[in-house]
């Protein structure tokens, strides 16, 4: 038998479960000695007494009120990508099938632009009659509306003036709008210190 | 009141890019979890809450108390977690960084408060036997009285009174290695200090404790 009692470190040790060749000797020294084993005792009392604490519960809204005070920010990239997931089918067959019918829709675009490229000057013709159509469209619409709120003398006149007078028209309809505007302000503000 | 569930840590269930239900993200290992609520999903911070809710107020309760106190601990220290994810590297478990910000926090309560006090001991100024008398803050066994019935009740066993005469530094080592279960390298990484240190400070404690408990089987 070893007669060198064990040190406090070494108690340590034991009561901290360790293994290793080292530990070894401890154990047959604490089987042996009554005085060790008695100090062994005591120091895994307090260990064993430790080890029993229960956890505390804290306040059920605790969660709420610390996400009340935390910003929770959203990456960019990750908002791009949710926006994309969101509208992908859930399942895998679905998805099988969006997957189907977006290729084959890609494909008659591509066709589509690959026809249209190969007949140039029919795509530039149908385009031009597109664009005078629009046109005259939008002429027609401002000749009607300028009519009903001026009257067909006004009309004639600013037609007859040509872009100087529509300038000199605009002009004086946006000088009108700002000092109206400011105006307003200035009276309200006046109003306002009054009270 | 009490509980001794133990965060969950298991395998990953879903790959990251998606949000998982609130049942596989209770499934995720901290640092998937951490990953998500980088990404901003508040069910991931909330499941950060909800793992380390309990042993993060035990541990501050343990430090400062007083339950009230321990609450605002408890809330600050998520506060700060969750403010911050951005700097936590992964390479360290997150529950040691979590469990570092929640003793500073503690500890730094406790230094403001030992700031605070008034000394018990009689007024610096005094300057006979009588004035120090005087001047003295009277500590008896009714301050315990200023705990609420509820912490007495929950704090008063006398394990938990030896634990709260530890000096702060030894009860949280304490509290870590033997409520927590975690290792001396992890105490020493969570609290910033050399491993030889934890050691002694643990020893130290085991014997205070020791000590104190031997009064209470006479």
């Amino acid at each position: 038998m070893n007669h060198r009692h064990l040190l406090p470190n070494e108690i340590d040790l034991l009561v901290d479960g360790e293994a290793g060749f080292g530990v070894a000797p401890l154990r047959a020294h604490v089987a042996e000695c009554d005085e060790c084993r008695a100090r062994l005792d005591d120091a895994r009392v307090v260990v064993d007494a430790l080890e029993a604490l229960p956890h505390f519960a804290p306040d059920s809204r605790l969660a709420d009120r610390v996400m009340a005070q935390v910003p929770v920010f959203v990456p960019a990239h990750v908002a791009a990508r949710d926006s994309v997931m969101r509208w992908l089918p859930q399942s895998a067959p679905a998805r099988a099938a969006a997957a189907v019918v977006g290729t084959s829709i890609a494909g008659l675009l591509t066709v589509a632009m690959i026809w249209l490229a190969s007949r140039g000057d029919a795509a530039i013709f149908a385009t031009s009659l597109f664009a005078d159509r629009v046109q005259s469209l939008v002429i027609g619409t401002a000749r009607d509306l300028a009519l009903s709120l001026l009257g067909e003398s006004a009309v004639a006149a600013i037609q007859a003036s040509g872009m100087l007078g529509v300038t000199l028209l605009v002009l004086g309809f946006l000088g009108t709008a700002v000092g109206t505007i400011l105006a307003l302000r200035r009276l309200a503000t006046a109003s306002s210190r009054r009270a | 009141m009490l509980s001794r569930a133990a965060p969950r840590a298991g395998p990953r269930a879903t790959p990251l890019g998606q949000m998982p239900h609130a049942l596989d993200l209770a499934n995720l290992p901290d640092a998937d979890v951490v990953a998500l609520a980088l990404e901003g999903r508040e069910a991931a911070h909330r499941e950060l809450i909800r793992r380390y809710e309990r042993p993060v107020f035990s541990l501050v309760f343990r430090m400062v108390r007083d339950r009230e106190l321990a609450e605002d601990l408890t809330q600050d220290t998520f506060i700060k977690v969750l403010s911050h994810l951005d700097r936590y590297r992964s390479e360290f478990k997150f529950s040691s960084w979590l469990f570092k910000i929640a003793n500073n926090v503690a500890i730094d309560h406790l230094r403001r408060r030992q700031l605070d006090t008034v000394s018990m001991d009689g007024s610096p100024h005094a300057t006979t036997p009588d004035a120090v008398m005087a001047s003295a803050i009277e500590l008896s066994d009714s301050s315990e009285s200023a705990l609420d019935e509820m912490e007495a009740k929950e704090l008063g066993s006398a394990i938990e009174q030896a634990i709260a005469k530890l000096r702060p530094e030894y009860r949280s080592c304490i509290l870590l290695r033997h409520v927590e279960g975690r290792s001396y390298e992890e105490i020493a990484t969570t609290l910033d200090l050399p491993l030889g240190t934890v050691k002694t400070y643990i020893h130290r404690a085991r014997h205070e404790l020791r000590r104190a408990l031997e009064h209470t089987r006479e």
